[in-house]
């Protein structure tokens, strides 16, 4: 079987395009780097697309602000309608809420603010637990609702909110925050540092309606090596290290692979 | 030597050209319905002080040392203390005035204050984006209030309100602005 086409768009500024190839390869999908200069239309050759971290655009104007007006994003909506996956992962989070693909209503619904921390502002880097949720979403398909992924956030703006009061907790209940902060036992994050950014039902993911778009704060490209997971890391994630360090594969499987195999699954079966 | 409670803005630019100016210039004239006659768009810094302000001289003198509100080699300094004062704006050219909600406070700027002059003063800060239109634009305040709010691809950007709140004036700009009750 042929694997699948992945796009992975490259706008200036961009720097995690490399390791979200490599996670796309590791699952067996074919990733292929794609300028922001290329032609639109020919995006339509792919199966699925992935908008990775970075600073597009250096974050002028407003972190994925001005990306989110590129004509290649209103390609990516159209193929998003047609039911194809986007991922959008920390900076490629920012377009996609920016475009208003995620949640996917009428026009930009969310804003991924400034993060909110007690006694301390900016950019924040640390590695955190997200919770699996029930939800449409193609790409936690096939993980069970309350496992725990350990991944790692990093990013100044990536707090989940709106001016409607209650609507991402609205998500939440719709299915579209497949991913919410949590303890490394499961347990609701109770505030920084476990919700890292203070946002809103402590959403560390949001889709859309559909379950194809997926706008990302954590890294999961980052977490594709079990090997490589912090110390702290506890829980089966935490054994997984342990027991890669001790028969020397730095690379076995981590955590992060399962949400790109998710993407696989989905694009296998449809 | 500290006065009386007074608001003073600072406005502070670019020297050189502004590439995030340039880059908002780009879109929104290429892909905004509000922004096919922009004939300008400059971003300066809006920094207002409030409390027992010194006199303008040395008000100009803390801005100018302290690495809290800008820097001199690269960007330049309007300080206006009252609402007669000049503004760096054209005649013509409207001000969207951008801050994140509940985080306009300038907390480190606000201790370099207490330490050099041992006195509490407020500082408060956001973009304000000066905008001008080509004579053929007929509606420059609507395409200003287009060009503002962000409501979906193709109407919006410099202020996204789920998390941020703006301001749009034209000739005659508040002093104070910031926390003005709208």
């Amino acid at each position: 079987m042929t694997p699948a086409r992945v796009a992975v768009i490259r706008f200036p500024g961009v720097n995690c395009e490399a390791e979200s190839a490599r996670a796309l390869a590791r699952v067996g999908l074919e990733p292929e780097l794609f300028m922001w200069t290329r032609t639109p239309s020919d995006l339509r050759d792919f199966q699925a697309y992935l908008l990775p971290g970075g600073f597009a655009y250096q974050d002028r104007v407003r972190a994925g602000a001005l990306a989110a007006k590129d004509p290649l994003v209103e390609t990516l909506s159209e193929e998003a309608s047609r039911g194809k996956p986007v991922l959008g992962i920390c900076n490629g989070a920012q377009v996609l809420v920016e475009a208003g693909l995620v949640p996917g209503g009428a026009g930009v619904e969310l804003a991924l603010a400034r993060n909110h921390m007690p006694d301390r502002s900016g950019y924040y880097a640390r590695w955190v637990y997200a919770r699996v949720e029930p939800s449409p979403c193609v790409f936690t398909r096939g993980l069970s609702p309350g496992m725990v992924l350990p991944l790692p956030v990093a990013h100044g703006e990536g707090r989940f909110t709106s001016s409607e009061t209650g609507r991402v907790e609205a998500l939440a209940r719709a299915g579209q925050v497949p991913l919410r902060y949590a303890s490394s036992d499961g347990v609701d994050a109770d505030g920084f540092p476990a919700n890292p950014n203070g946002a809103d039902a402590g959403a560390a993911a949001v889709c859309n309606g559909a379950g194809n778009v997926l706008a990302l704060m954590p890294h999961p490209e980052r977490a594709q090596d079990a090997g490589a997971l912090p110390a702290a890391v506890v829980g089966v994630w935490g054994e997984a290290r342990a027991a890669a360090r001790l028969r020397g594969e730095r690379d076995a499987r981590g955590p992060g692979l399962l949400l790109f195999e998710g993407l696989r699954r989905h694009l296998m079966e449809a | 030597m500290a006065g009386k409670r007074a608001v003073a803005q600072a406005w502070i630019e670019p020297v050189n050209d502004d590439p995030e100016a340039v880059s908002a210039l780009a879109v929104a004239r290429a892909h905004l319905s509000g922004g096919r006659a922009l004939r300008s768009l400059r971003r300066l810094r809006l920094i207002e002080l409030s409390g027992a302000l010194p006199a303008r001289a040395g008000l100009e003198g803390l801005l100018h040392r302290s690495i809290q509100f800008y820097n001199p080699a690269k960007e330049r300094c309007v300080v206006r203390m009252a609402a007669a004062d000049a503004l760096p704006l054209g005649g013509r050219e409207q001000v969207v005035l951008v801050f994140e909600r509940g985080e306009e406070r300038r907390g480190g700027a606000e201790r370099w204050w207490r330490h050099e002059t041992g006195r509490d003063i407020e500082v408060r800060e956001g973009v304000a984006w000066v905008i001008g239109f080509e004579p053929l634009e007929t509606d420059p305040a609507g395409a200003v209030a287009e060009l503002a709010a962000l409501r979906d691809r193709r109407h919006g950007l410099l202020c996204n309100p789920h998390a941020q709140e703006h301001r749009i004036a034209a000739g005659k700009v508040p002093l104070p602005w910031i926390t003005l009750r709208t």
